[in-house]
């Protein structure tokens, strides 16, 4: 029996099938942190939105299936091929940086200021598996649409109830994850069809596009605008990454049903974490999305891409800046018309069954404030420092880099007592690297004993604050009686 | 002497507005210190300045009762909670659209619109730079708890309890049949959606403004069901992300019509004390 992956975008999350990782390019130790990911470009236009699913599949393309709640049947000019570039690309330009600077010399002539900067790499991962199609209705299935796009086979159903999409899967050979059922329900109710995807073998050309499946763009119309991440988690029980590219005409895109938070930027940090940027990122997310409750949605990116926009597109680069191809390229059909805004915006979710029961939903808002998540690293100078300047600038340095070490700790939790040296020498010499483990699983809502937990500070200060005005309050009540009896 | 500084103290504590401002007030600290709000002070002092200023310049040509700069910060704070924009200039067009509204737009000497949520309309209609962002808070069960805990003390002083829990009743109810009932989604996918902050600061703060509901008890559970009733179909139905403040701006065009069906007197800021409170009619 084959394993079907059921999900928005395939993300989802079976064990057992080869799952293609790429982490951070330098990364170590934070590797498993992104294992389950998955990519999808959103593009909003009225009530029409472009969803590509990145595809990251990598074992055999016949046990690749897909099945992805649709709001309507779609036209078979609403199913296009992506090209797999538009993902890299998108996540190379907007992915969180490092931006290296050098300091001048002041006892000599100054050094020629440079900037460098690395990134982050990303991927998805994804896997499916695939059976043939048969026509059944006594599971009242109704097969509303069948289209042979490129390599893909595609079916769209609809259904009357669960059980019976479920039957019909199955005796097609799809095996279902066993919680599936229950979030196909739901769906089935709010009037959803399903997209269901397969390679056709006789098509499919292992050579082309390095071995990988191609992405899948397909055009819905609806006024929700939201991603069904619930099917992806029916048999996944861990975290699982979400990194979203989301177009629009008017600004910002952002998540109405959970908070949609900024990634801390502009930080200083110490030099050393060049070479582990990546895991520095990693822990700096996981420290986040720890804080804020394991709940919410993070803004990565946001900028103007417009490609008539005259201004920068980003600062500094560490991609090529979209234009018109790749833009129209991830499903935004007014990127050649003049006068028209394109503004771009990059999510990062990483969910869990317990901490997001319902979909995302999403809005645009007329937000254009562009943001980008940057740290900066800023190398001492070097030659010799022994003039007065240079004697004062190395005081500087000294508290300069405390606060560089300061940041690290309040940032990503690093343990900083082993960096002692790269106060006190002034040098990038650096003893051990030991990352402290960020990650408490620390259940933060568990009142009454909450309070005196750890972590969940916010909660804790709006508990007191209320909690005296409350006492306050009462207190005057009680005298405004004893004075009037 | 004592008692004179006590009967003094209590007379003002005694105004329910002082209370809400400090409970807005926290909320907003909250927001901008620890949920990552951007934190434009300009804008907030725009916000308030122009508030209070409107306020002023209305009481001036109307009243001459200048203590009614409380409602006006009470506005300037329902406007920090809930709107945001881009630029100063919109939130200073919404802050002096809310106040006016409640001295130009006048049905049988009370206000028609609530003036927080007339601003926010105003500004999301007239300008291309205000939105609601319903996410901003997140979903809590303690949050729920800590805004329920207080907004209930709060709305038992300004006796309007009955809007609220007609409200949270009438669309959790719904909302429980639809999703968890009918749809078969679990029940903790109604615990989030009904935990949502900015849904329950709008049950416990903005449908509760003694003067933009009727008067009349029966006439508000009516007007607050009809509320919830409306505001389900539009998020359930027609995914309206921001319904509420629409459908706010809506039904207030009823009040008028209520208060002329069942007649009861018109709630007072000043004249409460504890006695009074529950007992409208006895207020003058």
């Amino acid at each position: 029996m084959k394993k079907v992956i059921l999900t928005l975008m395939a993300i989802a999350s079976v064990g057992q099938l080869a799952m293609a990782f790429c982490g951070f390019y330098v990364a170590k130790a934070g590797a498993d942190l992104y294992n389950n990911k998955s990519e999808v470009i959103l593009v909003r236009d009225g009530s029409n939105t472009t969803i590509t699913m990145s595809n990251d599949f990598s074992g055999n393309v016949k046990d690749f299936a897909m099945v992805v709640p649709v709001p309507n049947v779609l036209d078979r000019s609403d199913i296009q091929i992506a090209d797999r570039s538009i993902f890299q690309m998108l996540d190379a330009y907007s992915a969180p940086r490092l931006v290296e600077y050098y300091d001048y010399n002041p006892c000599g002539l100054p050094m020629p200021s440079m900037m460098d900067v690395s990134m982050e790499k990303e991927s998805t991962t994804k896997m499916v598996t695939y059976t043939s199609l048969k026509d059944n209705f006594k599971y009242k299935v109704t097969i509303e649409a069948q289209y042979s796009v490129e390599e893909y086979d595609i079916v769209l159903l609809s259904a009357k109830d669960a059980s019976g999409l479920k039957r019909w899967l199955v005796d097609n050979g799809y095996s279902i994850p066993a919680k599936a059922e229950h979030v196909l329900e739901p769906y089935i109710k709010s009037g959803l069809k399903f997209f269901v995807v397969k390679v056709d073998l006789n098509k499919y050309n292992p050579k082309a596009n390095g071995g990988f499946l191609r992405p899948l763009q397909i055009k819905v119309k609806s006024d929700k605008f939201m991603l069904p991440i619930r099917l992806g988690m029916a048999n996944s029980v861990g975290e699982q990454d979400m990194i979203v590219y989301a177009f629009s005409k008017r600004g910002r895109v952002e998540c109405t049903n959970y908070r949609t938070i900024k990634m801390p930027t502009d930080n200083l940090v110490p030099t050393f974490i060049k070479p582990k940027f990546g895991t520095f990122y990693t822990d700096v997310f996981k420290n986040e999305y720890r804080k804020a409750g394991k709940n919410a949605v993070f803004l990565e990116y946001a900028w103007n891409v417009t490609p008539t926009f005259n201004g920068m597109k980003c600062d500094p680069c560490v991609g090529n800046p979209p234009y018109t191809r790749e833009i129209m390229m991830a499903g935004v059909p007014w990127a050649n018309q003049n006068g028209v805004t394109t503004f771009f915006t990059r999510l990062h979710v990483r969910y869990t069954l317990d901490k997001f029961p319902e979909d995302l939903f999403f809005q645009e808002t007329p937000n254009t404030e562009m943001y980008q998540a940057r740290y900066v690293i800023t190398n001492p100078a070097t030659g010799d420092l022994s003039c007065a300047e240079g004697r004062v600038y190395q005081d500087e340095l000294r508290l300069r880099r405390r606060k560089e070490l300061i940041e690290l700790a309040s940032l990503a939790r690093w343990n900083t007592d082993s960096y002692y040296d790269y106060i006190a020498h002034g040098t990038d010499k650096v003893r051990s690297n030991k990352a402290i483990e960020t990650d408490h699983n620390s259940k933060n809502i568990n009142v009454p004993f909450w309070f005196f937990g750890k972590g969940d500070t916010p909660h804790k200060v709006l508990f007191l604050l209320v909690f005296g005005m409350l006492i306050v309050y009462s207190l005057k009540r009680l005298k405004l009686t004893l004075v009037k009896g | 002497m004592y008692s004179k500084i006590s009967t003094h103290f209590n007379k003002e504590t005694a105004d329910p507005r002082y209370f809400q401002i400090l409970y807005l007030g926290s909320f907003l600290f909250y927001g901008l210190c620890f949920l990552g709000w951007d934190g434009d002070a300009i804008k907030y002092i725009a916000i308030f300045a122009s508030a209070i200023v409107t306020q002023m310049v209305f009481s001036y040509f109307t009243t001459k009762q200048y203590s009614s700069v409380k409602s006006a910060l009470i506005t300037s704070l329902g406007l920090s909670l809930l709107l945001k924009t881009g630029t100063i200039e919109t939130a200073i067009l919404a802050s002096v659209f809310a106040i006016s509204s409640k001295f130009l737009i006048r049905v049988n000497h009370k206000h028609l619109f609530n003036p927080a949520n007339f601003g926010i309309v105003a500004a999301i209609l007239l300008t291309n730079d205000a939105w609601v962002s319903p996410g901003q808070w997140g979903s809590s069960v303690l949050l729920w708890f800590i805004v329920g805990a207080g907004g209930l003390m709060m709305i038992l002083k300004v006796g309007r309890i009955d809007t609220s829990i007609t409200f949270l009743l009438v669309f959790g109810a719904l909302l429980f049949i639809r999703h968890v009932i009918y749809l078969g989604w679990e029940p903790q996918v109604w615990l989030h959606k009904m935990s949502n902050g900015t849904l329950l600061l709008y049950a416990f703060f903005m449908i509760t403004d003694p003067m933009t509901t009727p008067n009349h008890i029966k006439a508000r559970i009516l007007w607050s069901s009809l509320l919830g009733g409306a505001l389900f179909v539009l998020s359930s139905f027609f995914y309206v992300q921001t319904a509420a403040i629409w459908l706010l701006f809506g039904v207030s065009l009823l009040t008028p019509i209520f208060d002329k069906l069942l007649i009861a007197t018109k709630y007072q800021w000043n004249n409460l004390t504890a006695s009074t409170i529950n007992k409208p009619n006895q207020t003058t």
